[in-house]
């Protein structure tokens, strides 16, 4: 087998590969993409993070939603998806909704196929009023996304809001004032944080 | 299966996504589906975009040289082998114009972003009247026009495209030895290619044995001064820095100082930057554009630099001093870092190689200099 990311053959195995499930990554790139497990404090949430959107992390996130590489799903959440599973049991997961004309391009939704390993039962009915995005755009003009998600679903008893990189907070603040409304308990997880 | 862009036909680099099978051998340009057919341009040259001056004369040698490419380009593709500071841009005017003239597309594609920006700028003196555009980086809002001027990571845009496609500096940093985007050029164009390249190396033999060309080479720089020979000196590291030291006090002209990693520009920068007024560079350095643009300015005399400086750098009257140590300079960038001295009409400097070792790479650099200085 290749590494999905460098195309060099996977020779080596780590001691902790005996145990997990095959990882689509080499020994050498796995090393450049180890989780650090980190709780940031953002516009009052308390979000618990994984990496630090940088380097090797972010050349697979883009590679993955810039030039849909599926094939990449699996390799984000390798050793954490266990992990998830247990800490949040009983929660549901909500995905920050991406805009309809990236899921319309590549075709699939990136944060639903990265946690595809994960067993937790999902929610939906949050929708975006207009289409946002937040590339380029300063920390004002992110502000917009507060108020700019709609919930048209039932009421949950625990939620767990997932995105992939938190930078101002303001998606992940959106869809939490949002969802505080129906739900009497809400987590937040972001795979990566970036320094702003 | 085959991947139309790259030409891959490994069943292992394909993968099947929600819209179907891609190709992931060259993924990181963009998701090719299998049933697509990347995009490819049509453009109607405007009139007098062939029309072309040059500012100064060019030499016999360089008349000849670029007669004969045009020549060539009638039956086949052409190795433009020349040596550093040869006018190799200039070979292929001739050329460029006479396609133009015809109709027919042309790019003209090189490694790096700032040699776009450059030679942007001089196509547009040399062809007032075409529409000459860059793509690069960032920079690819405007993707059509009668001349373009590419990175070479960007001819993925331009499926089947060129009727003309001159690739400079084959032999350097990202085609050589990256197989896929030698075969997204390739598949850029649908007509001729010129190969424009100062060291021949056996990776670029291996393509062009594939293909039928035909070389066109000129030896001569137009100033008629022989390459720079190098003075070989071998020493070990502490004593390098010393004899560095000395040849640092001792020359009048500026000097590029080539260093094997990064780590060793910043160190000898730290060092040297209390002696003298030096600036260094590499290629992920934030400051990079200012210092270069400070050292051509003459703002310093010295400049310490990785193997980003080796290419796509004219400044008059420098001296050259590579610091060999380790196996990371070859004999392709040996040559072009050498060649960096006495480019112009009137300039003049000297070179030197400082190793703990006299390697293969600097014996065959050797050798092709005195090869190419015979023509002389």
């Amino acid at each position: 087998m290749k590494c999905l990311y460098c195309d060099r053959k996977i020779e080596k195995y780590t001691f902790s590969s005996l145990f997990l499930k095959e990882d689509g990554l080499c020994c050498e790139c796995r090393s450049r993409l180890i989780p650090k497990r980190k709780i940031i404090n953002i516009r009052g949430m308390e979000v618990e993070t994984f990496f630090e959107y940088d380097g090797m992390f972010r050349s697979l996130l883009l590679q993955y939603k810039e030039c849909c590489d599926e094939a990449l799903k699996d390799v984000f959440l390798y050793g954490i998806s266990d992990y998830i599973n247990l800490r949040y049991h009983g929660y549901r997961l909500l995905f920050v909704p991406s805009s309809q004309t990236k899921l319309k391009m590549r075709g699939f939704d990136h944060l639903e196929e990265m946690f595809s390993e994960v067993k937790l039962k999902r929610t939906g009915g949050l929708k975006m009023k207009r289409e946002l995005t937040q590339e380029g755009r300063n920390r004002e003009e992110r502000n917009l996304m507060l108020n700019n998600y709609i919930y048209e679903g039932g009421p949950l008893k625990k939620v767990l809001i997932v995105d992939d990189v938190v930078t101002t907070g303001s998606s992940l603040a959106g869809v939490f004032r949002t969802i505080e409304l129906f739900s009497p308990k809400i987590k937040v997880l972001a795979l990566a944080y970036k320094k702003t | 299966m085959e991947c139309l862009r790259c030409g891959n036909k490994d069943p292992a680099y394909f993968y099947k996504g929600s819209k179907g099978y891609y190709c992931r051998r060259c993924i990181r340009f963009s998701r090719l589906l299998l049933e697509e057919e990347p995009e490819s341009f049509e453009y109607e040259i405007a009139s007098g975009a062939d029309e072309y001056h040059f500012s100064y004369e060019l030499t016999p040698e360089q008349k000849d040289a670029s007669a004969k490419c045009l020549k060539a380009l009638a039956n086949s593709d052409v190795l433009l082998n020349c040596v550093c500071g040869a006018g190799k841009t200039e070979l292929a005017v001739e050329s460029i114009s006479s396609y133009l003239s015809r109709g027919l597309k042309v790019a003209y594609a090189i490694a790096r972003r700032e040699v776009v920006i450059e030679l942007e700028k001089r196509f547009r003196e040399i062809f007032p009247q075409a529409d000459v555009i860059s793509v690069y980086g960032s920079h690819h809002e405007k993707l059509n026009g009668d001349l373009i001027i590419c990175t070479c990571h960007q001819l993925y845009r331009y499926y089947d495209t060129f009727d003309l496609l001159v690739l400079d500096e084959v032999d350097a940093f990202p085609l050589k030895g990256n197989e896929t985007l030698m075969n997204i050029a390739i598949r850029s164009s649908r007509g001729r290619i010129i190969f424009s390249t100062a060291t021949l190396d056996t990776g670029l033999k291996a393509i062009l044995k594939k293909r039928r060309y035909e070389t066109v080479e000129l030896f001569i720089r137009p100033s008629h001064r022989p390459l720079s020979v190098p003075k070989l000196i071998f020493l070990n590291k502490f004593l390098a820095i010393l004899c560095l030291y000395r040849i640092m006090a001792l020359t009048a002209n500026r000097c590029i100082i080539f260093v094997p990693d990064k780590r060793s520009c910043r160190n000898l920068y730290l060092i040297f930057s209390r002696l003298f007024s030096c600036t260094y560079v590499y290629s992920d350095l934030k400051e990079r554009e200012s210092n270069i643009t400070a050292f051509r300015q003459g703002d310093h005399r010295f400049i310490f630099s990785t193997s980003v400086l080796e290419r796509g750098i004219t400044i008059r009257n420098v001296d050259v001093i590579i610091l060999n140590f380790g196996k990371t300079f070859d004999q392709s960038n040996l040559i072009q870092m050498l060649g960096r001295v006495g480019r112009g009409m009137d300039s003049d400097g000297r070179s030197y190689i400082i190793s703990d070792h006299f390697s293969k790479e600097v014996e065959k650099t050797m050798q092709y200099l005195k090869k190419a200085n015979s023509y002389l």
